[in-house]
């Protein structure tokens, strides 16, 4: 792999971590369903 | 947790996120993903794809999963409902919503023979019925015999296939039949992870797989990620790259098709949708970016080398998941195994989305004519059995592609963008953005009024219209439908005509009734 094909997947996958990673915090944080 | 009269209800946040996200996440998500991205640009596809995921994949969840929760507080389940709700001076608009119950069904009737499939190679995996197999014509040749295309030493008829189909639907039935809590959202919540942790293990089996041939040293693993996540940035000046995107955004989120309305309308009033919508996005993101690109290309590359790949990568999502995945993993040791987690994974991945394609239909029974759900299913199995039949005994002639095209890409595109214009035309875009925010656990960012308002119908008109003039026109003019097979393609398709009809006469009696009864209790 060249290095610009290891920016674009590192950039992809901590994007996506870290959507999911925000994501999951808040919802354990938070509220039930009513 | 209150329940809306006797409607169905959620367990649990968690559940419903693993519902919406288990709905979403498919046999797109390992095999069409990779194999559009490799093809349109490697890397530089990225662009295009979290452009479309930001502008397009989730305004359309967030205004699926608003307008769902808003139709279930009148205890409409579907799309015809819902429109209504949203326009009730508007008589006809509950008719474009049969869209969202004709699309699911459509998707379903097809959907669940494939998804058996991927059951019964999971026992075949295990048992080691294509374990002698080491080439691609053999392998081919191998699934061509199950699916009943043709006859050889490993099956000489339809029976066995017949078999998984039947033990499938009745899984998917079975599911639906406990309802949402103690039928899909109880699958939900083991499946999902299950799927999860099979995804992980193959992909930790591909990162470790090194250079397995010691005179091909280029054809390794960091290579493989290569052919993938390479950059070709000339890509970009594509429309083709661009809609191709747009597409993979569509489909892998499943948006446009009604699930996530009827899904979402078990919510109540004030629960959240935005996090919860968010967060099914990311999951199905995860799956997909993540697990999904770290598979199956990377495993072909260092087994069929830098010069088969090409073509392995635009052989389509049957060949690669069918044929060259498990050839890739009858090399590996535990190829018996691993072959289990790969088809069972699939396999996870499409029931946890055919109970959904299902159940727009239920709740529309339920709903509309107030019918318990036992005799809804009842209603709903029957039906739906007699009308999977065509795909499996007519496959190879055209019949899957042409509800595919139907059911799963043309009505998708047209339902999404009625569902745009009415959420943030119709309804306002002011009253829109308080129910998006009612009971949410996040403010969705201000930018998006205006992305949702503009741009999002915007991207769905120019996706409509191109593909339309591209690709389209020749589908519907059955340009590339042989001879031979244009009466299978012809009758497929009065049939899906005969089907949109009886929805639009359904909606209309239920319509009729609520009014009579209206009448009555004045």
């Amino acid at each position: 792999m060249k290095p610009e094909g290891f920016v674009f997947l590192f950039i992809s996958w901590g994007l996506i971590l870290g959507l999911i990673t925000f994501c999951l915090i808040k919802v354990f944080s938070k509220k039930e369903l009513k | 947790m209150k329940q809306a009269k006797k409607r169905n209800s959620w367990g649990s946040r968690l559940g419903v996120i693993m519902a919406v996200a288990g709905s979403a996440v498919g046999l797109g998500n390992f095999l069409r993903f990779p194999a559009k991205a490799a093809s349109n640009g490697g890397g530089a596809f990225m662009i295009p794809y979290f452009t479309a995921l930001l502008l397009l994949g989730i305004p359309l969840m967030w205004i699926e999963w608003t307008l769902g929760r808003y139709g279930g507080g009148f205890e409409h389940g579907t799309a015809p409902g819902i429109f209504h709700s949203l326009w009730q001076k508007n008589r006809f608009i509950k008719y474009f919503g049969t869209i969202g119950i004709f699309g699911p069904l459509v998707i379903f009737i097809y959907y669940t023979y494939i998804e058996s499939w991927t059951l019964a190679y999971s026992f075949f995996a295990i048992t080691g019925k294509y374990s002698a197999l080491t080439d691609q014509a053999s392998m081919k040749s191998f699934l061509s015999a199950f699916q009943g295309l043709e006859k050889n030493r490993y099956f000489n008829g339809l029976g066995v296939a017949y078999s998984f189909f039947l033990i499938t639907f009745i899984a998917n039935i079975w599911v639906i039949y406990y309802g949402i809590k103690g039928g899909i959202e109880r699958l939900c919540k083991w499946a999902m992870p299950l799927l999860f942790i099979f995804a992980l293990v193959l992909m930790a089996r591909v990162l470790t797989l090194g250079a397995p041939d010691a005179l091909k040293p280029d054809w390794n693993v960091n290579n493989g990620f290569g052919f993938l996540w390479n950059p070709d940035f000339s890509a970009l000046k594509s429309a083709k790259v661009w809609l191709e995107a747009a597409g993979q955004i569509f489909f892998t989120l499943s948006v446009g098709i009604g699930v996530i309305l009827t899904y979402a309308s078990y919510l109540s009033k004030g629960d959240d949708v935005v996090l919860s919508g968010l967060t099914a996005a990311g999951t199905n993101e995860l799956a997909e970016v993540i697990l999904g690109a770290s598979i199956i290309i990377p495993a072909a590359f260092v087994f069929f080398g830098p010069s088969d790949i090409q073509s392995i990568a635009r052989s389509g999502v049957f060949n690669l998941g069918f044929v060259t995945m498990p050839l890739v993993l009858n090399k590996l040791p535990l190829s018996q195994i691993l072959g289990f987690f790969w088809f069972a994974l699939l396999f996870l991945a499409g029931i946890t989305s055919s109970v959904s394609l299902a159940q727009p239909a239920v709740a529309f029974l339920e709903d509309e004519f107030e019918i318990n759900r036992k005799k809804a299913v009842s209603i709903f199995g029957i039906a739906s059995f007699l009308l999977c039949q065509p795909a499996i005994f007519f496959l190879g002639r055209g019949v899957v592609d042409e509800l595919d095209f139907w059911g799963g890409t043309f009505f998708l595109v047209v339902f999404a963008t009625i569902e745009t214009i009415l959420f943030a035309w119709v309804f306002g875009m002011e009253k829109a953005w308080d129910e998006i925010h009612k009971g949410a656990d996040m403010r969705v960012p201000r930018v998006y009024k205006f992305i949702i308002k503009y741009i999002t119908p915007a991207f769905l008109f120019i996706i409509l219209g191109m593909w339309f003039w591209q690709e389209w026109l020749p589908i519907i003019f059955m340009k590339n439908v042989s001879p031979a097979d244009r009466p299978f393609v012809f009758w497929t398709r009065l049939g899906l005509a005969l089907i949109f009809v009886i929805l639009v006469v359904l909606v209309r009696i239920a319509w009729k009734r609520k009014k009579a009864a209206e009448e009555r209790l004045r």
